[in-house]
């Protein structure tokens, strides 16, 4: 992988290849009987369990360095890092662009670890266990963040890649108040600006684009919604405008402005929308009992659902490899949520209710 | 009963006003004993609720924690956690209560906002949000704790040390000053009626020579008539 986006140029998708491969991957992943066993256990059963799934790998590379649930953590995020490397490695062209361009998440993930371990001085092995190296940055890149003296060597560092200008233009914030919000937000938004940048309008794109598009769209709505619940429950005196992410249909700037004064005319403007039926009862649920936590993970959920309806109307595209990748990171933070949830004594049905399954 | 004491009328009035002296400082340490336990009283009532809201704030921020761990990963909380390098600021002045300075402590930057936390708002979670707040609210209810606590501790240390002087005065050194009292009030007593006994003897002895001169002389002049 190189530090320079783009996969092979110029060559024809090959959606049905990339497709079938990820069927595979998909019908191996844990379901609900898994799942119900799993919360039954205590930790250490959890981890002998993993090492005879196809975890088995990483549980045993990783056993010598980590031990209990941060073995079974690391475990999951070095699994989750190959299976995504694995799609890259598969796909080509406008395929391999798309899943890039999603997949970008993790390079974001890892340029603010890179951030926050330099600014809180945590090492560069600290840094260097935390990455989760699912991105298109590549391993020199990240040696090279994790030993970065300071944040503006990070950002220097970061030149060649689509972070620099965002970053740069952040810096002066950091600087001004020696806090990482602004860097953290900047990666984000570039994050989510690079994800449908230059995609044809939906009326021109072929089938698989639109459906990718319609995909994005869906994923920049539910950030928007999440991030919208978050400042109106905060109460901070933050500029929503400065946390909303274009591309979504849901509500423009001014829109969000408005509404995040007022939560009761936000839940109304989410249930009128084409979203509304997907989370009436989260809604209900929200307004009844102001549990945010609970409504984000309905949002994942429903996510979840919409990518694998898009997958189902049009099972050679992107979006099935989308729906595998929502599908995996579900199943990672199912596994991690359960081994952190028994770690801390939490009953089954109480870890049950946190998880996400369909 | 200290008998190395010199019984002179001197010690005598000196101790007495040593006695007065302390019944009037046994009578104010026992109203500062009475006061402080009513002060302490009041801020054990305080304590206990403070204490028990503060285990109820920990289990409620360690239950969100857990749940930010478990849903978000240990390796996203961390990286939340060290996005912010800012510590609250804790300034501690003193008060007084009957003589007891015990701590007052204000603390600053504890609470924060959304975008005084440090990690960016679209790549995090509200588990994180929720774990932070009930972690900020648990450290207020710490630094209150320690307020209250401190002060509990400080009563209760001049309390035993009231209750001392007051006991030592009571059952030490009043006993001791009365008994010395005593002491010379009964020497000063046997002197003086050792006085009176010797001036009795001395009496007698002078009445009894000048009852002998008389004696002589009048034989004198008997043997002169003769």
């Amino acid at each position: 992988m190189s530090a320079q986006y783009g996969g092979p140029a110029g060559e024809a998708s090959n959606y049905e290849y990339v497709t079938a491969r990820v069927s595979a991957r998909r019908a191996s992943l844990f379901d609900e009987d898994d799942y119900r066993k799993l919360v039954r256990m205590g930790t250490g059963e959890i981890a002998r369990f993993m090492e005879e799934t196809e975890y088995g790998r990483e549980m045993n590379a990783l056993g010598a360095r980590y031990s209990g649930v941060d073995l079974i953590e690391y475990a999951l995020n070095r699994n989750l890092a190959k299976h995504f490397n694995d799609l890259l490695r598969w796909a080509t062209g406008e395929a391999y662009d798309y899943i890039a361009r999603y997949l970008r998440k993790f390079d974001a993930w890892n340029v603010k670890t890179a951030l926050r371990g330099i600014y809180s001085e945590a090492g560069a092995d600290a840094i260097r266990s935390d990455y989760i190296r699912a991105g298109e940055f590549d391993d020199d890149l990240l040696e090279q963040l994790a030993v970065a003296d300071s944040v503006e060597a990070a950002i220097e560092t970061l030149e060649q890649t689509i972070f620099a200008d965002a970053l740069r233009e952040a810096y002066d914030d950091y600087e001004e108040t020696n806090l990482l919000v602004p860097l953290e937000n900047a990666v984000d938004r570039v994050f989510f600006e690079d994800i449908d940048e230059g995609l044809p309008s939906r009326v021109q794109a072929d089938r698989a684009t639109e459906l990718y598009i319609e995909f994005i769209t869906a994923e920049i709505d539910f950030s928007n919604v999440r991030n919208a619940l978050r400042l109106a429950r905060s109460g901070a005196d933050m500029d929503p405008a400065a946390y909303f992410i274009d591309g979504g249909r849901l509500f423009d700037a001014e829109e969000l402005r408005q509404l995040v004064g007022n939560r009761d005319q936000l839940v109304e403007h989410i249930r009128e929308s084409i979203y509304g039926d997907d989370l009436a009862e989260a809604l209900t649920e929200l307004e009844e009992s102001d549990d945010i936590v609970r409504f984000e993970n309905v949002l994942d959920a429903a996510l979840l659902a919409f990518a694998d309806r898009l997958a189902n109307r049009y099972p050679p595209s992107v979006c099935s490899v989308l729906s595998y990748i929502l599908a995996k990171e579900r199943e990672v933070d199912n596994i991690r949520a359960i081994a952190r949830g028994r770690e801390a004594d939490l009953a089954p049905e109480e870890i049950e209710t946190e998880l996400v399954m369909l | 009963m200290a008998t190395d004491v010199k019984p002179t009328r001197k010690n005598l009035m000196a101790i007495e006003d040593r006695i007065e002296l302390s019944e009037r400082g046994h009578d104010t340490l026992e109203k500062k004993r009475d006061g402080l336990i009513m002060e302490f009283m009041d801020i054990l009532d305080q304590a206990q609720d403070v204490r028990s809201e503060l285990e109820d704030t920990y289990d409620r921020a360690q239950q969100r924690l857990d749940m930010a761990r478990a849903m978000d990963g240990d390796v996203a909380v961390r990286g939340a956690a060290a996005a912010l390098k800012e510590h609250p600021e804790i300034t501690t002045q003193s008060k007084n209560i009957m003589g007891v300075v015990v701590p007052q402590i204000e603390s600053t930057r504890v609470r924060k906002s959304l975008d005084q936390r440090g990690y960016g708002v679209l790549g995090t979670s509200s588990r994180i949000d929720a774990a932070a707040e009930a972690y900020e609210e648990l450290l207020e209810q710490i630094i209150l704790a320690a307020e209250v606590e401190t002060a509990m501790k400080e009563l209760l240390d001049e309390i035993e040390t009231t209750k001392r002087r007051v006991n030592a005065l009571e059952f030490k050194l009043l006993p001791e000053l009365h008994s010395n009292k005593e002491y010379i009030e009964q020497k000063l007593e046997e002197q003086e009626r050792e006085e009176i006994f010797r001036m009795k003897k001395i009496k007698d002895k002078k009445e009894a020579q000048e009852r002998a001169e008389r004696e002589a002389a009048e034989a004198e002049s008997v043997s002169a008539d003769d």
